[in-house]
């Protein structure tokens, strides 16, 4: 069997990982933040929920018996991360297919994780936020930040996200929260931007895969978001996360080529 | 070669949009509704059939060397007649086409036909392949500007067929498929699908992901 979805970056990297076992760290990691956004979203958060996980596991489903594949059950974690940008008000079949979009041209249609550019859980919220007149994406609160925590420490620990992206991103949004709110605001910045940079922006699907081209796409992130964030005041609008990571994540491969570029251009300098 | 099969072919077979990828930049831009991808799908249409008949004409006095601009001139005469003809009868039309009429003088698909097929075939089959792949790209026109026209705003050709949430109906428009990525999507599915039916389509990938059972002997 040659199924297995793994990931090119992790293959590299920890090749005893097998995709089911990168897909339940990332879910364990996504606990707490569900968790949150149930607590203060109520009942109908749950509905999101059940619709974003089944509708994703279908596809996934369908996809691996027509490409007689192994489940890497990763689109779960795609379900995870939309239901926690998606507001509880939206009706559940506009949750189905903003979910159905992301994961099928976000993930599937490029073979699986791994295979794609984009991360499928920003490419669902892009689509949301395109798609329906009014809906929005939800806010961040603070519970919801620090509960990201654990789970970031998690995937960090783990490898499967990068801590060059998100140190370089936050060293962005810090300089430019400093420059435009000043100091007192810099905590809101953080804590709406802290979810979208961990399970978005540090996807390493979705991120560059060189030690110093991650070091570039944080930054290039990071700008975007600062750019695209319409909200008056020191803190983040979500779409600005989601469109910021869909285009730097676009970038990456470039990053990615021209850092490999300059590594062999080094290299024959040194040893002529 | 049969004349039928000049005309038959560049529908689904040698689709000039599927499967040469040609012309993909007016396909996205005109799509968003019905009434404009009929107009421009006829429009490009009688340009293919008119200087693929016109170029074959003139052949054998075309000095290879500045070929492309001769080929481009006469291109460029047919497209300003169109363009003018548009703009006495059918101002409106005109207006919300605006440039791209005009474009059609720089579409990949008019000079590929005419540099491929027009220079060394005759008259008749030339025009007949022309027309055929006029056709060709008007068929996937038709059916990217119906989905799009559609489901972004629940009529067709400007008439309401469904209600939308606004009008008190059941129907929500999907505000993506009147930006242009949706066509991409549309234009990506249908190749997928035509690819799905007729495989010998498909591409050789250029390089394969080698994964680390592949390695182990």
């Amino acid at each position: 069997m040659t199924g297995w979805l793994l990931d090119p970056h992790l293959m590299r990297q920890r090749s005893g990982w097998s995709p089911a076992r990168v897909t339940l760290a990332q879910l364990i990691a996504l606990a707490a933040p569900v968790g949150v956004s149930v607590a203060e979203r109520g009942a109908a958060q749950i509905g999101v929920l059940t619709t974003a996980l089944v509708t994703c596991l279908i596809w996934e489903m369908a996809f691996a018996l027509i490409r007689e594949r192994a489940l890497s059950w990763h689109t779960a974690t795609v379900a995870l991360i939309f239901t926690v940008l998606a507001p509880e008000t939206l009706p559940l079949w506009q949750v189905a297919m903003a979910a159905s979009f992301g994961v099928v041209f976000g993930e599937l249609v490029f073979g699986g994780r791994g295979y794609g550019i984009v991360s499928g859980a920003a490419a669902a919220a892009g689509f949301l936020v395109f798609s329906f007149t009014g809906a929005g994406l939800a806010t961040v609160s603070g519970a919801m930040a620090l509960a990201t925590l654990p789970g970031a420490l998690l995937l960090l620990l783990g490898g499967l996200i990068s801590w060059r992206v998100l140190v370089s991103a936050v060293a962005v949004l810090i300089a430019f929260g400093l420059a435009r709110d000043g100091a007192d605001s810099l905590l809101l910045v953080l804590t709406t931007a802290v979810f979208g940079l961990v399970f978005l922006v540090a996807d390493p699907v979705a991120a560059a895969s060189t030690q110093p081209g991650r070091l570039v796409y944080g930054g290039l992130a990071g700008l975007l978001i600062v750019l695209f964030d319409t909200i008056e005041g020191p803190a983040i609008a979500p779409a600005a996360i989601v469109f910021a990571c869909l285009l730097a994540s676009l970038f990456a491969p470039l990053i990615d080529y021209l850092d490999v570029k300059l590594a062999v251009r080094r290299r024959e300098a040194r040893h002529g | 070669m049969s004349l039928k099969h000049h005309l038959i072919s560049p529908l689904i077979g040698n689709n000039p949009i599927t499967l040469q990828i040609l012309g993909i930049c007016s396909a996205l831009a005109v799509t968003t509704t019905l009434s404009t991808a009929i107009t421009m799908s006829v429009a490009l249409t009688v340009v293919l059939c008119l200087s693929g008949g016109v170029i074959s004409l003139m052949r054998h006095h075309i000095p290879p060397s500045i070929r492309l601009i001769i080929q481009i001139t006469i291109v460029a005469s047919i497209v300003i007649v169109i363009d003018q003809f548009m703009q006495a009868f059918m101002f409106e039309m005109s207006k919300r086409l605006s440039i791209f009429v005009g474009l059609i003088v720089t579409n990949c698909l008019v000079l590929g036909r005419a540099e491929a097929f027009a220079m060394r075939n005759p008259v008749v089959p030339s025009a007949l392949d022309g027309l055929g792949n006029g056709l060709g790209y008007s068929l996937i026109l038709l059916i990217v500007g119906t989905l799009r026209e559609f489901l972004g705003t629940g009529g067709l050709l400007g008439v309401p067929l469904v209600k939308t949430v606004a009008e008190g109906g059941w129907f929500e428009p999907l505000g993506l498929m009147q930006l242009a990525p949706s066509a991409f999507f549309i234009l990506g599915l249908m190749v997928w699908l035509v690819r799905v039916l007729r495989p010998e389509q498909v591409e050789r990938p250029e390089f394969r992901l080698e994964t680390a059972e592949d390695r182990r002997p």
